[in-house]
């Protein structure tokens, strides 16, 4: 597989990075025969009909579907926010099942960086502290964690707007402090479940234009959910989720002859 | 690289093995400052369960004060004065037995009020607050941490509105006091100021476990919550 082989070089400079901290695994995420059966009234709903699934490390996968085909369900098992009912998850090659709460709240804070539809910032804090928290909560000190977080508002374009509340911040400037409160702890992974469904086309496009630069950045790993075709163009891969399972998985090369098409079809 | 994927198949945590460590907690002075913002953010309903906590704690703190004040006047008080009173009825309220009954259901009936206003305004506060808590534990908040939010808040809330209230009933008792057996009252060795002393600790336990315990109920629910709400997004 050429793909395995090109995945695995542009995974080289951040493996090194990692190596000190032991963390070798090539598959970041991996989930086996992962099903998931949720009780709604008198009916079982199956969510996830066995996924299998790995995410190489420093990917751009983006997950395609409708909605009620199993994304969200997905992305909440890979965030450790909800455990299978059969199969594993494997993060980093540990079973998230196999964790403690302790541990599924270190995971969460630092493997992982989750992005909302919603941008859900704490409206009480400022853009800095929203970045911030994070950090507070894996144990920096108050003066690193503000020096680190005004760094990643820097980056994102929001440098001036520190002290900004999140409702005196547009939809698309509450979205970035959302990448950076996700990229504080540098974790291996982010989550980003629809990040532009709640913002308009070109806000949105740049919303994911910084996130296939910071993933460059960041030797991060990105998943992102949409049902949006416009927004695949930054993804390696991508998985077509219908009906609690994988339809197909399309490389980034057969999306691009894919996107013109469906493109083409959109517009007439 | 092999031997890994060998142990990844096997389900064995290799690589990340005593690196998966236990969460901390966020600094007091830090939770201290949100609590802080988050009574600010609402602060109409922030005033208006602090009131109810000042009224109980004004009644409760005037009626065991005043109790000592007239018991105190009964035992040292001037006996010219005290005789006189007598014949009026003013000391009646420490010997008669079904008006202090009433009094103790009249204060117990205000203490739960103002216990049930912290308990509606607290999980009024949770219910209106998923999201964010959902936020916070996808950011790592441990649910511990979730609780000492909720408390705090309502702690504030309750030192506040105990403090308030208990200025008031000793003021109100000590003028009423004065009003009723005159300014002797407050002489030295009739004044029992120990054991009002007393009473007003006995009342700033009182007001703050009631907000305590009122609060215990909402931060649990609230710290109990499942992230998943919070990525839930659909309205």
């Amino acid at each position: 597989m050429t793909d395995a082989t090109d995945n695995a070089n542009a995974a080289l400079p951040d493996e090194q990075a990692l190596e000190k901290s032991g963390l070798l695994a090539v598959h970041v995420i991996r989930s086996v025969g992962v099903r998931r059966v949720f009780q709604v009234g008198e009916e079982e709903v199956h969510a996830l009909r066995g996924v299998d699934l790995s995410v190489k490390r420093g990917e751009y996968v983006s997950i395609m579907g409708p909605s009620g085909s199993g994304k969200t369900t997905l992305f909440n098992m890979i965030g450790g926010l909800d455990k299978p009912d059969e199969g594993h998850v494997y993060i980093d090659e540990v079973d998230i099942a196999a964790l403690d709460t302790f541990e599924l709240a270190w995971l969460r804070c630092h493997k992982i960086g989750y992005i909302f539809q919603t941008f859900n910032l704490i409206t009480v804090a400022t853009a800095l502290e929203n970045v911030m928290f994070p950090m507070l909560f894996a144990g920096l000190s108050q003066a690193d964690a503000q020096d680190k977080a005004a760094d990643l508002l820097d980056r994102v374009g929001l440098g001036d707007r520190r002290f900004h509340k999140p409702s005196e911040l547009s939809g698309g400037q509450q979205q970035r402090v959302a990448v950076a409160r996700a990229l504080a702890n540098d974790p291996a992974i982010v989550l980003a479940d629809e990040p532009t469904g709640n913002l308009d086309l070109h806000t949105g496009e740049e919303i994911i234009d910084m996130l296939e630069g910071l993933k460059e950045d960041f030797h991060v790993t990105i998943m992102s959910a949409t049902h949006d075709h416009k927004m695949l163009a930054a993804s390696d891969r991508v998985v077509y989720l219908t009906d609690g399972q994988i339809a197909s998985i399309k490389d980034r090369d057969q999306i691009e002859i894919h996107a013109g098409t469906i493109d083409g079809q959109s517009v007439a | 690289m092999t031997s890994q994927n060998e142990d990844a198949t096997s389900g064995r945590r290799p690589s990340l093995h005593g690196t998966i460590e236990q969460q901390v907690q966020l600094p007091l002075r830090k939770a201290l400052e949100i609590a802080w913002r988050n009574i600010r953010v609402r602060l109409v309903r922030s005033l208006l369960v602090t009131s109810g906590i000042i009224l109980a704690l004004a009644f409760l703190t005037y009626i065991l004060c005043s109790d000592s004040l007239t018991r105190s006047f009964v035992e040292n008080g001037p006996p010219k004065i005290k005789q006189r009173l007598e014949n009026e009825g003013a000391l009646s309220r420490v010997s008669d037995e079904t008006a202090k009954s009433q009094t103790r259901w009249l204060v117990g009936l205000a203490l739960l009020v103002s216990f049930v206003g912290i308990l509606n305004a607290m999980l009024l506060s949770v219910t209106e607050r998923f999201q964010e808590i959902g936020t916070m534990k996808c950011l790592g908040a441990l649910d511990g941490l979730i609780v000492e939010l909720f408390l705090l808040e309502s702690t504030f809330q309750g030192i506040v509105g105990t403090a308030i209230g208990i200025v008031i009933g000793v003021v109100l008792a000590l003028a009423e006091a004065t009003v009723v057996f005159g300014p002797s009252v407050l002489g030295r060795d009739v004044l029992p100021a120990l054991e009002m002393l007393k009473w007003v600790g006995i009342c700033l336990l009182t007001g703050t476990a009631l907000t305590v315990v009122g609060a215990l109920y909402p931060a649990w629910r609230a710290a109990r919550m499942q992230p998943v709400d919070a990525m839930r997004s659909e309205v």
